[in-house]
């Protein structure tokens, strides 16, 4: 896996070298060092570094590390996290932090609904006239036009 | 008399009552962002960015201060009663730290703790309060090769002291310098990496990037650890009454670490990018090796316990200096910190001192008071930051997403911004796994464009010769220096195999 990790890192930073040697000039106008010339250096010697970490791991043989049994944890608690940043767009900051604070709870508190219900509606409700109300940050309304 | 006039100056703006309350808020928050695992100062400090927009400059900054250095006092508590570091600089106070409250001195130890950090963070504010403003005349003839030189020692010292794979460091790095020269390149005007889209002209904001990396991928990789499965049944109990207070001997046996610890903290916190991690660790170390009974050290070693407290909390005083007098960070916290001074149209660096004296020494002396305010409330609230201890993970990981979710939303209001912080905090997770340096990306994105503008301009007064770095009588100072650390680093590694 940090192979591939690696691999992924090599493969945006020739996307980023093949952008500053092809869209970027090393020279101004003026004849001074102009923008293509720091991005280059910062590609290739990316690209360099990362080509070689890949090739020593691979010459190490070093075996895939277990994964940890709490994998699938790690990936559902991202998946929430990510429905809602969307969520967020779709009806929200109070709705999905209600919608997201139900549903992590529910997933890692199991079993403890009351204290989960509670939590799930007193956190966000807070966090809200925290941000929203007290210091008049800026709050995703969402799609739908209700008053919060 | 400078330096007592300006102090009286920094005091009459510190003790408002209104810098005072945020003070006060500010080391609170501290206590509580070093207490839970998987959530730094950095991470706290930048979800925490946006709730100052509506204060007032000088007590914004006193406020983000307190927050970073508090922070040093909490995670020790987690260190000694059960076994979690809640900072990577409490990680020291767990070889001695929970042996002493498994041995039923679980009091004494947080006693010491809480006068270790005091007398390391106090003599720290000390030596910022004479030594800033010499650093700040001294730096005045900076020019751009040794700003450009400075930047390279942050990183390279963060990637070298920090320890794990040099090359994954420098990657790591390197893909900041990358995303920091997305943008409108200043000199030229040309739009780079921007794709034609609106929202990357003026270049990425490293705040979601720093909320992602350091909040929600440590909160993943603490998940991926099973902190979540563990709970808290391993907590040490102590009782308030009995056994609480420390001994005389405590106080006899370490009186020498706490100064060492105070010293060695301070001088390895003013060097960019060394931090105060690497300045506990080689506490430890020293305490160790100066000991007459080195064989206790593991075992509940109250010397192993007060070093390292005393000089990760004078580390984090010592990085204000080049953060003050340079505008030069040393770690991702000071990072989200550099952002918060500019965010106010304020700029450190050698000028700071002499023409915002009353908001640069009102900073400063707010860490002296900010430093009594926590001794007070780790001796005396303790009761209370237990309770938040034993706050399980499973729960209290929830509120930190949507902590940071809503607090990167609120910075611009940005539907990306968030997503973007979302992403940072996947691919921060892998970085976390894979040892690769989530600190030195950020650091690297912060000071990318100084980095790259000061190179620039460094070439194009040389005609395009490097030997302009070598040829200035600073310039060679700090490649010395930077040498210096290098070399130490590796014996550093060495000996860090042998602990």
């Amino acid at each position: 896996m940090r192979a591939g990790f690696l691999a992924a890192i090599l493969l945006v930073a020739g996307g980023y070298s093949y952008g500053a040697f092809a869209d970027l000039s090393y020279l101004s106008s003026a004849g001074r060092l102009g923008p293509g010339f720091f991005p280059r250096i910062i590609g290739v010697s990316l690209m360099a570094l990362c080509a070689y970490s890949l090739y020593a791991d691979v010459r190490r043989g070093r075996a895939a590390e277990a994964l940890s049994p709490f994998w699938r944890t790690v990936a559902a608690v991202a998946a929430l996290s990510a429905a809602f940043v969307v969520l967020l767009d779709l009806i929200g900051g109070l709705l999905a932090m209600i919608a997201f604070m139900a549903a992590a709870l529910a997933f890692l508190n199991r079993g403890r609904h009351l204290q989960n219900a509670l939590l799930a509606l007193v956190l966000p409700v807070g966090f809200y006239l925290l941000f929203k109300v007290w210091l008049n940050a800026a709050m995703p309304r969402g799609l739908l036009p209700l008053p919060f | 008399m400078d330096i007592f006039a300006n102090l009286l100056l920094g005091l009459s703006v510190a003790v408002s009552p209104i810098n005072l309350a945020w003070l006060f808020l500010g080391v609170m928050l501290g206590m509580v962002v070093g207490i839970i695992p998987g959530f730094g100062p950095a991470a706290a400090l930048a979800v925490l960015l946006p709730v100052t927009f509506g204060m007032e400059p000088t007590g914004a900054v006193i406020m983000l201060a307190a927050i970073y250095y508090g922070s040093q006092y909490g995670g020790t508590i987690t260190s000694i009663l059960l076994n979690t570091p809640g900072e990577s600089s409490t990680v020291a106070a767990t070889f001695d730290g929970y042996p002493l409250a498994q041995q039923g001195r679980a009091g004494p130890a947080l006693v010491m703790q809480a006068v270790a950090s005091f007398v390391g963070g106090t003599l720290g504010v000390v030596l910022i309060t004479v030594l800033a403003p010499l650093f700040s005349r001294l730096t005045r003839s900076f020019g751009p090769p040794e700003f450009f030189l400075l930047v390279m020692m942050g990183l390279l010292t963060l990637i070298v002291m920090v320890g794990g794979n040099w090359r994954y460091g420098v990657i790591s790095a390197l893909i900041g310098f990358a995303l920091g020269t997305v943008g409108v390149d200043l000199e030229t005007g040309n739009s780079r990496f921007t794709f034609g889209s609106a929202e990357l002209i003026g270049g990425i904001d490293f705040i979601p990037i720093a909320i992602g990396l350091f909040g929600l991928g440590e909160l993943y990789h603490a998940f991926y650890t099973g902190l979540h499965a563990t709970g808290t049944g391993g907590i040490v109990q102590y009782q308030k009454e009995r056994r609480f207070w420390p001994e005389v001997r405590d106080f006899a046996e370490t009186k020498f670490a706490l100064v060492r610890g105070s010293l060695l903290g301070f001088v390895i916190g003013v060097i960019p990018g060394a931090g105060a991690t690497v300045a506990s660790l080689m506490s430890y170390s020293v305490e160790k090796s100066a000991s007459r009974t080195p064989e206790k050290f593991g075992k509940g070693a109250m010397a192993g316990l007060v070093g390292p407290e005393a000089a990760n909390n004078a580390a984090s005083s010592g990085a204000m200096v080049p953060l003050l007098t340079l505008g030069i960070p040393g770690s991702g916290a000071t990072a989200v910190l550099l952002a918060a001074f500019v965010l106010w149209g304020l700029t450190p660096g050698p000028l700071l001192m002499a023409q915002k004296p009353e908001f640069a020494w009102g900073l400063i002396a707010s860490m002296y008071l900010g430093n009594v305010a926590l001794l007070a409330l780790n001796v005396f609230a303790i009761p209370l930051f237990v309770q938040l201890v034993k706050l399980p993970y499973r729960v209290l990981a929830p509120a930190v997403i949507l902590i940071c979710t809503i607090g990167t939303y609120s910075v611009n209001g940005s539907i990306i911004e968030t997503v973007l912080m979302f992403v940072a905090g996947v691919f921060g997770f892998y970085m976390k796994l894979y040892g690769f340096s989530p600190a030195a990306l950020v650091l690297a994105l912060v000071l990318g464009p100084l980095a790259e503008q000061s190179l620039r301009q460094s070439l194009t007064i040389s005609r395009g010769s490097f030997a302009i770095f070598l040829e200035r009588p600073m310039s060679l100072w700090i490649v010395g220096v930077t040498a210096a650390i290098l070399a130490l680093g590796v014996v550093m590694r060495r000996a860090r195999r042998v602990i």
